[in-house]
């Protein structure tokens, strides 16, 4: 079995979400398999009706537009291009908090890339397996 | 491993090259990983990037998965970097 690495992804801020994408990218890139756990704001930015219309930056937010234009100039795809170029390249899961399903009342079908819900205990069980774990 | 001088690397005809010089880290990572199916076992792969983690990281992807990195000639703003395919 490859080496794994596991992301809990509790934001739903376009800034960490390219930072995951980059390094869900090299993780695959470099022959690990990548699990995702996406918590509350995770699931949001998710959301078929958000996914691509999601301009909410963390930190820095005054500077936003002027970030959005240099990773257009540098040719760098978004982050949700990245993420499905990943999975269609290596082995990608990507799972959703149940609970925060129900608080967006949400299905499988509402959500791009997402495989599967799951609950906390079997996440902790899927990190306790894996070589890397972090939480953006 | 033992990497070849510039002038070594200069001469090598290579069974493909890889011009990822249009993205960035971890593009040109992700290029290389898809290609390298694309170059018979012994054969040598060359990769174009103007991206400088790039020319780090191959190195260690192909000593993972048992590639074996042959080395890298600066050019005008941009990177060539070597390896061979080994299984």
């Amino acid at each position: 079995m490859a080496d794994k690495m596991c992301v809990t992804v509790m934001s739903g801020s376009v800034d960490r979400l390219v930072g995951l994408a980059i390094l869900v990218s090299g993780a695959v890139g470099m022959d690990m398999d990548v699990e995702l756990f996406l918590q509350l704001w995770g699931v949001h930015a998710f959301k078929k009706d958000v996914i691509d219309k999601n301009m909410n930056l963390s930190e820095f937010s005054e500077m936003g537009e002027t970030v959005a234009k240099r990773l257009n100039e540098l040719n760098l795809p978004k982050w949700f291009e990245l993420l499905k170029q990943a999975k269609e390249l290596g082995n990608v899961k990507i799972y959703a908090c149940s609970t925060a399903a129900k608080v967006w009342n949400v299905e499988l079908d509402d959500l791009e890339m997402v495989d599967e819900f799951i609950g906390a205990g079997e996440w902790i069980e899927k990190m306790r397996e894996a070589k890397i774990t972090l939480f953006v | 491993m033992v990497e070849l001088s510039s002038d070594e690397l200069k001469a090598l005809k290579a069974n493909k090259v890889v011009d990822a010089r249009g993205t960035s880290c971890p593009g040109p990572l992700l290029a290389a990983k898809r290609a390298i199916t694309e170059v018979p076992v012994g054969g040598v792969m060359e990769v174009l990037s103007s991206d400088a983690g790039t020319k780090r990281d191959i190195p260690l992807w192909a000593k993972k998965v048992g590639h074996e990195y042959l080395g890298t000639v600066e050019d005008a703003g941009y990177f060539r970097i070597f390896l061979k395919r080994k299984k």
